[in-house]
C-alpha cells in the first residue's frame, strides 16, 4: 500500500512568501506608526505658527523618558514577560542621581551617572532572577517590585530635591532650541544597545524564549538566563530614563504616582508600538515611535482647547482604535 | 557483540501520582534501526524526554557507548551523539528558519547538504516558520539534527504528518545512517513501517518494556499488537453484516442530509445523506475540503458563505454558532484535542460543560445531577481517572475519549467525528471503533472522517471519497484500498 500512493504523488514545496510580504510583515507596523506619527508632527506644525527648532526640542526632549521606558518595556515584552516596575526603576534612578548629583563637578557626575546605570540594570536584573528562580509570573513580581523600589525612592529622597550640574543637563536633553541631543540619544540607544543586541545570538535566543519557551529550551537555549538578560537591558533602559528624568528637571522627584503612570505609558507605547504583549515579536523601533505618538496626543488636543481629561479619553481610545486596526489586518492576512 | 550504543537501565520517572515509567532497559546497537513501540500513555515520550535530557529521570541510569551519562539539558544529549526530531517541531514560529539553525548552532552550510540530499534543496530557509507547513517543518527539524552528525537519531512519530512521499525519503535516511554503523530509535503508531525498516522493536506497556525482539520476523505484527496490549486481546477483524446495516436503514428519512453544499466557490459542491444507525466514512487527501466540511457541518459559522443546504431531520440547519448545531442534536469531536478539551480543568468539568446548557439555564449547577451523568459517562468509556485533576495530564488515547464523552453526557444525534484516531495506538483504537458502533448501533447517524483507509472497511457502512471541494464517489466498506486511493486522487475506478 505504500508504493503505489507514494508513486501517484510528489508532495510539492510550499510557495516562498514574495520579498514584499515579508517586508509589509516584519517592517509594516513600524511603517503605519511612523506614518500616524509624520501626521501628528504636521498637525502640530499647522497649530503653532511659530514651529521651530524650540517646539521639537519641546516634543523630543520631552519624549525621551517615556521612549527609554517604552524601550525597556519592549525588550522585556519580547522576551515574554512584562515589567510593571520600569516606572519605579526610573523614579528610584532620578532620585539617586539627584541626590549625589548636587554640587558635584563633572568628573563625579559621569561615575554617578555610570554608577546609577549600573544600580539600575542590577536591580531589574534581580527582579528578573526572582520571575526566574521563583515561577512566580512577571506581573506579579515586577508589580510587588514597584513598590518597593518606589518606597526605596522616598527613603533616599522624602521630597523633591537633589540637584544637578548644568552641563549634565545640556548634555542629555540641550538648551532650549536644541533638539539635538534628545535625538541624538534615543538614536544612540537604538543603534548601539539595541541593533547589537538585536543581530547577536542572545538577542535571537530573546525572541525565541518570548516565542515559544518550550521549543527554545528544546532547541538547546538556557531559556532562565535569556530571561534575565532581557530584564538587564530592560534595567538599562528604565536607568537611562531616570538619568534623562535629571536632566531635564535637574532634580529628584520621589512620587511614586509618578512612576506608575509612566509604566502604563510604557505598555501602551508598547502595545501601539507593534510588540505582541505575547512575546516574541516586534521591535524597539515601533514603541520609540509611539511613544512620541502618545506624547504629542495630548499636546494636540490642548492646542484645540480640549480639557486635559478628554486628552486623557482620547489617548485611550487612539491606543484601542489602533491596535484593533492592527488585530484586523492580521486575521485578514490569516484568512487571506 | 559489540557494546550497545545507547542503554538505559531501570529508568524510572513519574509526574505526581500518574507513574509515566516504571523501570525501563533499552539497549541499541551500533548501526540497529530500533522501533520503540507501545501504547498512548505507555511512556513512549517520557522515555524519548528522558533520553534527550527534557526531563531527569527519577532513577536508573543511561549510558552511552558503555559509559553513564546524565543529561541535564537537551544541549548535554546533543554533545553526547543524542540528537532528536521531536512530534511538534522545536523551531520558534516567530524566527526565520535560518534565524533558528542559527539560535541552536547548527552548521547551515550542512543542513543545506542534508537537505538537498532529501531533494528538498528548494526550501528557503529565509522564510518564517509559521509559514512553513508542518511536514516540512519536520523535514527542516530532521535536516537540522542530521546537521549535528548524530550517532544515534530519535524519530518521535515523525511520519504521522507526513505524505508518502516524504516518508520515503525519511526511510532512506534510516536506511543511510544504518549504512554509516550508526543508530535510529523510530517511534511509530504504523506497524508496516516497522516492519519494514526496523531491525529490532522494544515494546512499552505501563512504564515497562514487555518485549524485545525482530518485527519483521514471522506473525512480527500480531506479537507486537498482543505485547502492546497485554493480556487483553482485540477482536480481530468485526464480523457485522454492513450491507444490512445500509439496507435497513436505506429508506428511511436521513438523519443529515447535505445538498449541493459549496466548500470551494472554484471548485463542485458536497452533496450526502447519512441515516440513524449508519456510518458513513469520508475519506480524502490532504487538503481537499475536509476541515471545512466539517466545521460548516458542526455550525462553525466563520466557515459558512457558500451555498446549499444542510438538512436536519428534515428541516434546514442555518447555524450561527456551533451552540445551534448542538442544540440540533449535531455534535463534533475535532481531531485536535486540545480545540475541544480545558486542558487545565478535570475531567468531571470537561464532561460537563456541554451539559450546563441542559441542565441549568440560570443559577449554580446541580452538583448531584453533574456527577451522576458524568460518572456514567466515565465508566462506559473506562477512562483512566488517575490524572482526574487536569485534563492534560490524560494520554492522547484517554483525551479523545474524553472529547466524545463529553457529547455522550450531554446527549446528540448526530455525531461527527475528524479523524478520531489520529495518533492514538491500536489498543485504544479498537475500543473508540467499538465506542463508535455501540453509538451507530443506539440509534445515532455518523460521520467520521479517517486517515486511515483501513478504519473504512473496520468501522463504516460506506465510504465518500472527498476530492477538490466535492465528493466524487461513494463505495461500500468493502471497497479496496486501492479503489479509495486512487479515486481519492480524482481518478476513474473502474467497477
Amino acid at each position: 500500500m505504500t508504493s503505489s500512493p507514494s508513486a501517484l504523488v510528489t508532495t510539492s514545496l510550499p510557495r516562498p512568501t514574495s520579498r514584499a510580504t515579508r517586508f509589509r510583515r516584519r517592517e509594516g507596523w513600524v511603517v503605519a506608526v511612523a506614518l500616524l506619527l509624520t501626521g501628528l508632527v504636521f498637525w502640530r506644525y499647522t497649530q503653532i505658527p511659530t514651529f521651530g527648532a524650540f517646539e521639537i526640542r519641546t516634543i523630543t526632549a520631552g519624549t525621551m523618558t517615556i521612549a527609554l521606558l517604552a524601550m525597556a518595556q519592549a525588550v522585556i515584552v519580547i522576551s515574554g514577560g512584562v515589567d510593571l516596575s520600569v516606572g519605579a526603576v526610573m523614579v528610584l534612578t532620578n532620585c539617586v542621581a539627584a541626590k549625589l548629583m548636587e554640587g558635584a563637578g563633572g568628573a563625579r557626575v559621569v561615575v554617578i551617572t555610570v554608577g546609577v546605570l549600573l544600580m539600575a540594570m542590577a536591580v531589574s536584573g534581580v527582579v528578573g532572577l526572582i520571575i526566574v528562580s521563583s515561577g512566580v509570573p512577571d506581573i506579579v513580581v515586577t508589580l510587588a517590585a514597584s513598590f518597593t523600589l518606589a518606597g526605596l525612592a522616598l527613603i533616599v529622597l522624602d521630597g523633591p530635591g537633589g540637584g544637578t550640574n548644568t552641563t549634565f543637563q545640556k548634555i542629555f536633553v540641550g538648551d532650549f532650541g536644541q533638539p539635538l541631543p534628545s535625538v541624538l540619544w534615543l538614536a544612540g540607544a537604538l543603534v548601539l544597545v539595541w541593533l547589537p543586541f538585536k543581530r547577536s545570538r542572545l538577542g535571537l535566543a530573546t525572541y525565541a524564549v518570548g516565542s515559544d519557551r518550550n521549543a527554545a529550551f528544546l532547541s538547546g537555549l538556557n531559556v532562565g538566563r535569556t530571561r534575565v538578560i532581557a530584564y538587564v537591558v530592560g534595567g538599562l533602559f528604565s536607568g537611562l530614563a531616570g538619568v534623562v528624568t535629571t536632566a531635564f528637571t535637574g532634580s529628584g522627584e520621589p512620587r511614586a504616582s509618578i512612576g506608575a503612570a509612566a509604566t502604563l505609558t510604557s505598555v501602551a507605547a508598547v502595545v501601539l508600538g507593534g510588540v505582541a504583549l505575547t512575546g516574541g515579536s516586534g521591535s524597539l523601533v515601533g514603541p520609540l515611535l509611539a511613544a512620541f505618538c502618545l506624547t504629542l496626543i495630548p499636546a494636540l488636543m490642548l492646542g484645540l482647547g480640549w480639557d486635559p481629561n478628554y486628552a486623557e479619553v482620547s489617548r485611550g481610545v487612539i491606543i484601542i482604535v489602533v491596535v484593533m486596526i492592527g488585530g484586523l489586518l492580521q486575521a485578514k492576512r490569516r484568512a487571506g | 557483540m559489540p557494546a550497545p550504543l545507547l542503554q538505559t537501565s531501570a529508568v524510572a520517572k513519574a509526574f505526581g501520582p500518574v507513574v509515566a515509567l516504571r523501570a525501563v532497559d533499552l539497549s541499541v546497537a551500533p548501526g540497529e534501526v530500533h522501533a520503540l513501540l507501545g501504547a498512548n500513555g505507555a511512556g513512549k515520550s517520557t522515555l524519548v524526554k528522558v533520553l534527550t535530557g527534557v526531563l531527569r529521570p527519577d532513577s536508573g541510569e543511561l549510558s552511552v557507548n558503555g559509559d553513564p551519562v546524565l543529561l541535564h539539558r537537551p544541549i548535554d544529549a546533543r554533545r553526547k551523539g543524542l540528537a532528536p526530531v521531536y512530534q511538534d517541531p522545536a523551531m520558534i514560529r516567530d524566527l526565520t528558519v535560518e534565524q533558528n539553525l542559527r539560535l541552536t548552532g547548527a552548521d547551515l552550510a550542512a543542513v543545506r547538504r542534508e537537505l538537498a540530499e532529501m531533494g528538498l534543496d528548494g526550501l528557503d530557509l529565509g522564510e518564517q516558520v509559521r509559514d512553513i507547513p508542518l511536514p516540512f517543518l519536520r523535514m527542516l527539524d530532521l535536516a537540522r539534527a542530521l546537521a549535528f552528525d548524530p550517532q544515534l537519531l530519535l524519530l518521535d512519530e515523525i511520519t504521522a504528518a507526513l505524505p508518502p512521499d516524504l516518508s520515503e525519503r525519511v526511510f532512506a535516511i534510516m536506511a543511510r545512517w544504518k549504512a554509516r554503523n550508526r543508530s535510529v530509535l523510530f517511534i511509530s503508531h504504523r506497524l508496516d513501517e516497522v516492519r519494514a525498516h526496523c531491525d529490532m522493536c522494544t515494546i512499552l506497556r505501563d512504564g515497562r518494556d514487555v518485549a524485545s525482539f525482530a518485527p519483521s520476523r514471522e506473525g512480527g505484527e500480531s506479537q507486537i499488537v498482543a505485547a502492546m496490549l497485554g493480556a487483553a486481546s482485540i477482536p480481530v477483524g468485526e464480523a457485522r453484516e454492513r450491507a444490512a446495516v445500509v439496507a435497513r436503514v436505506a429508506d428511511q428519512k436521513p438523519r443529515l442530509a447535505v445538498r449541493d453544499l459549496v466548500i470551494d466557490k472554484e471548485h463542485g459542491s458536497v452533496s450526502f445523506e447519512v441515516h440513524a444507525g449508519e456510518i458513513l466514512g469520508v475519506v480524502a487527501l490532504e487538503g481537499q475540503g475536509q476541515d471545512r466540511l466539517f466545521e460548516m457541518l458542526s455550525g462553525d459559522a466563520r466557515a459558512a458563505g457558500g451555498g446549499g443546504e444542510i438538512i436536519v431531520d428534515g428541516e434546514p440547519l442555518r447555524a450561527r454558532h456551533p451552540y445551534d448545531a448542538i442544540r440540533r442534536g449535531v455534535v463534533l469531536v475535532p481531531s485536535d484535542r486540545a480545540m475541544a478539551l480545558l486542558p487545565q480543568r478535570p475531567i468531571r468539568e470537561n464532561i460537563a460543560a456541554p451539559l450546563f446548557n441542559r441542565i441549568a439555564r440560570w443559577g449554580p449547577v446541580n452538583a448531584r445531577t453533574e456527577r451522576n451523568q458524568v460518572h456514567e459517562a466515565v465508566t462506559r468509556l473506562s477512562i483512566d481517572t488517575r490524572a482526574a485533576a487536569q485534563a492534560r495530564r490524560l494520554s492522547g488515547g484517554n483525551q479523545q475519549k474524553l472529547t466524545i464523552g463529553r457529547w455522550l453526557a450531554a446527549g446528540f444525534r448526530t455525531l461527527l467525528l475528524f479523524d478520531p484516531t489520529r495518533g492514538i495506538d491500536v489498543g485504544t483504537k479498537h475500543q473508540i471503533y467499538e465506542l463508535v458502533r455501540e453509538l451507530a448501533d443506539t440509534g445515532a447517524a455518523i460521520v467520521m472522517f479517517t486517515s486511515e483507509l483501513r478504519e473504512i472497511g473496520l468501522v463504516c457502512d460506506r465510504a465518500a471519497v472527498l476530492h477538490n471541494g466535492s465528493i466524487v464517489a461513494e463505495f461500500p466498506a468493502t471497497a479496496s484500498e486501492t479503489d479509495l486511493l486512487t479515486a481519492m486522487h480524482g481518478l476513474a475506478v473502474a467497477r
